[in-house]
């Protein structure tokens, strides 16, 4: 009974602050309230049996990407810069499409992917169970993202340099 | 223990958030955490069907997710401070130099 | 996962025991802090306030309430106020995954003729045992950014905004080599449980021809060695202590992210500065010296074992933490260029060179 009180608390978490990221126009404020979200993400994790994942997405997602995302919006001193309104009717485009998209996309789940069996168990998701996939079975992904987030770090540092008409430069100081 | 369609229903209402952020905000940050919105509904509804089945593949494109998320981020966020510092503005209406 | 009445008042009073002990721990670091560096320093420090000064700590937190409140007219009034708790809130979750005491068997008992519960129930004294214990705690500790960052942004102030886009940066930075650091103990222990990581440093080495037996403490073993300095170096960083307090940096930027916070809500930070500290001295006290054990003795399975073991536990961490107030007033503030480096150029590799090490050693049997 305690897990249908925490998922729908949660769940209402998660959608709110949702809102709050689409709807309002601070940034600094639309990332905290991702940052939120995310966090009750990561119950949902704790919910679905598991753990690791749970506390990965708050590593990964609340401790570096959105730490990555509040940096930049200050860098860019982003707050200040008052947001041109969106065209009333780009707005009401906006607005209907998706509300059909999202009654649509429930509807569907409701009517093909209710399971009346229970989930499978016992579901081990615990480090050693994945460590183990991860190198056995998903090795060569496993390397393919070590070399596209290689790849990522470089294309941050090219892209970000401030001067990019004086490439010699930046490779100066990536050099360094 | 929870139904797993609780899940996916509660994924498809943060997706039709996210996408909704993209289709009405004008401000790149904001659209680019809509996309992140997006990318963790899907990583819920991944790990839903992976408890459904009972078996770790589901879990596992959730880590690669998370990776790829990571890398995006990074670039992503690297491409508005290049546009900010040639247009001062980060409003993807101002980035129009390659439209027709 | 079935729960009855007693178990969860076991989990209150578990709570309330480790709730008590961290609010109490800032009052009494201030004190330290305050006669340790006097002491240091070669000066009386505060001893006017109750015997020896002690109660110094209770005449700043009169001081602090009856301050005035000031929001600045620029601030994000909201974020504002909302920031110290952000800070305040991982340091006081994050002990609840750390052990601290032998688990032992509550025998029996009855109660003006009641019988409280039948046969022997364990107490396990650790709030929530969960199987990803370390990854809890390096998740909510990379929530600790968020404190500074928001303070900083929400006070519309040059100098704070220095101080949180400084600490964001060194975070992120230390929290990498601080997690490969840990990942050499997890190496050994073979568990993410810390309950594990402790039962593993309860055994012995046998060295010298199998004579002389040393406690199994990770800090022992010459393969951590690496790692307990980068993990301990990496500690100070991610609390925010000298010498590496950029984010505050009282001689470059007033009081950095905290500059224009005011009675109660600047008390927030000092206490959330504190018990990060105490938090910390708790995670390394585990992963490198032997948690709650005390070494050449074995503990029984009773009340008295586990008082025992609670009190090694606490010696071990208030030690660490006069660590903590001794660097702190004996090597000066570094660069923060020379802090980036470190982190990237050289505490990085070498905690992974270490995560190479130890599987050698495991490989070759040694451990």
């Amino acid at each position: 009974m305690s897990e249908f009180v925490i998922f729908f608390l949660f769940a209402a978490i998660a959608v709110i602050f949702a809102m709050v990221v689409v709807l309002h126009r601070n940034p600094v404020v639309g990332a905290l309230s991702l940052v939120a979200s995310f966090f009750a993400l990561a119950v949902m994790y704790v919910l679905l049996e598991a753990p690791f994942v749970a506390a990965l997405q708050v590593i990964v997602y609340a401790g570096a990407i959105m730490v990555l995302f509040l940096f930049v919006i200050m860098l860019l001193n982003l707050q200040h810069v008052a947001e041109p309104p969106t065209r009333p009717i780009q707005q009401f485009l906006g607005y209907t499409s998706c509300a059909f998209f999202g009654i649509g996309l429930v509807y569907y789940i409701v009517k093909y992917a209710v399971f009346t069996t229970q989930p499978a168990g016992p579901f081990q998701a615990d480090a050693r169970a994945i460590g183990i996939r991860m190198f056995e079975a998903y090795v060569f992904p496993f390397e393919m993202v070590s070399i596209l987030l290689l790849a990522a770090i470089v294309g941050a540092l090219l892209l970000s340099g401030r001067a990019v008409g004086h490439r010699a430069k930046i490779g100066q100081e990536v050099g360094r | 223990m929870i139904p797993t369609h609780w899940f996916l229903i509660l994924s498809a209402v943060l997706f039709t958030i996210g996408v909704m952020g993209v289709l009405t905000r004008k401000n790149g940050i904001t659209i680019f955490m809509s996309i992140e919105l997006m990318i963790n509904a899907v990583n819920l509804t991944f790990l839903a069907y992976a408890r459904q089945f009972g078996d770790l593949h589901g879990l596992m494109f959730v880590f690669f997710i998370m990776a790829v998320a990571a890398a995006e981020a990074a670039v992503g966020l690297a491409i508005f401070i290049s546009l900010f510092h040639h247009r001062d503005t980060i409003d993807v209406d101002e980035a129009n130099l390659m439209h027709w | 996962m079935a729960f009855d009445t007693t178990d969860v008042l076991l989990s209150i009073l578990k709570i309330a025991i480790v709730l008590g002990l961290w609010l109490n721990v800032t009052p009494i670091m201030v004190w330290i802090e305050r006669r340790g560096s006097a002491l240091i320093q070669d000066r009386p420090g505060p001893n006017r306030v109750g015997p020896l000064g002690l109660l110094q700590s209770f005449a700043d937190a009169l001081k602090f309430i009856m301050k005035e409140d000031i929001i600045p007219a620029q601030a994000h009034k909201w974020l504002y106020t909302l920031a110290p708790t952000f800070g305040l809130f991982p340091a006081l979750t994050t002990i609840a995954v750390v052990p601290w005491g032998r688990a032992f068997m509550i025998p029996e008992m009855h109660i003006a003729g009641r019988t409280l519960f039948e046969g022997g129930r364990w107490f396990n004294p650790i709030v929530a045992d969960v199987s990803a214990g370390i990854l809890v705690i390096f998740a909510l500790a990379s929530l600790g950014v968020y404190g500074i960052t928001i303070a900083g942004w929400s006070s519309a102030n040059k100098y704070s905004m220095f101080g949180a886009i400084r600490a964001s940066a060194q975070m992120i930075s230390y929290e990498l080599s601080l997690t490969l650091a840990a990942v050499s103990v997890l190496l050994v222990a073979g568990s993410l449980r810390l309950t594990d990581v402790v039962a593993q440093q309860t055994n012995y080495y046998y060295v010298l021809f199998d004579v002389v037996k040393i406690p199994a403490w990770n800090v022992l073993s010459p393969a951590m060695w690496i790692s307990f300095i980068v993990f301990v170096v990496s500690a100070f960083a991610e609390t925010n202590r000298l010498p590496f307090d950029f984010a505050e940096a009282e001689a470059e930027l007033v009081a950095g992210y905290h500059t224009e916070y005011s009675s109660m809500k600047f008390a927030l930070f000092f206490m959330a500065e504190y018990m990060a500290m105490a938090t910390m001295a708790a995670v390394v006290t585990t992963l490198y010296l032997g948690g709650w054990d005390v070494p050449y003795y074995n503990e029984p399975a009773t009340f008295l074992g586990f008082l025992v073991s609670f009190l090694a536990f606490l010696t071990k961490v208030g030690l660490l933490m006069f660590v903590f107030v001794w660097v702190r007033w004996t090597i000066p503030r570094l660069k923060y260029d020379i802090l980036m480096r470190i982190g990237w150029k050289f505490f990085l590799p070498l905690a992974i060179l270490n995560i190479v090490i130890v599987a050698a050693f495991i490989a070759a049997g040694w451990i």
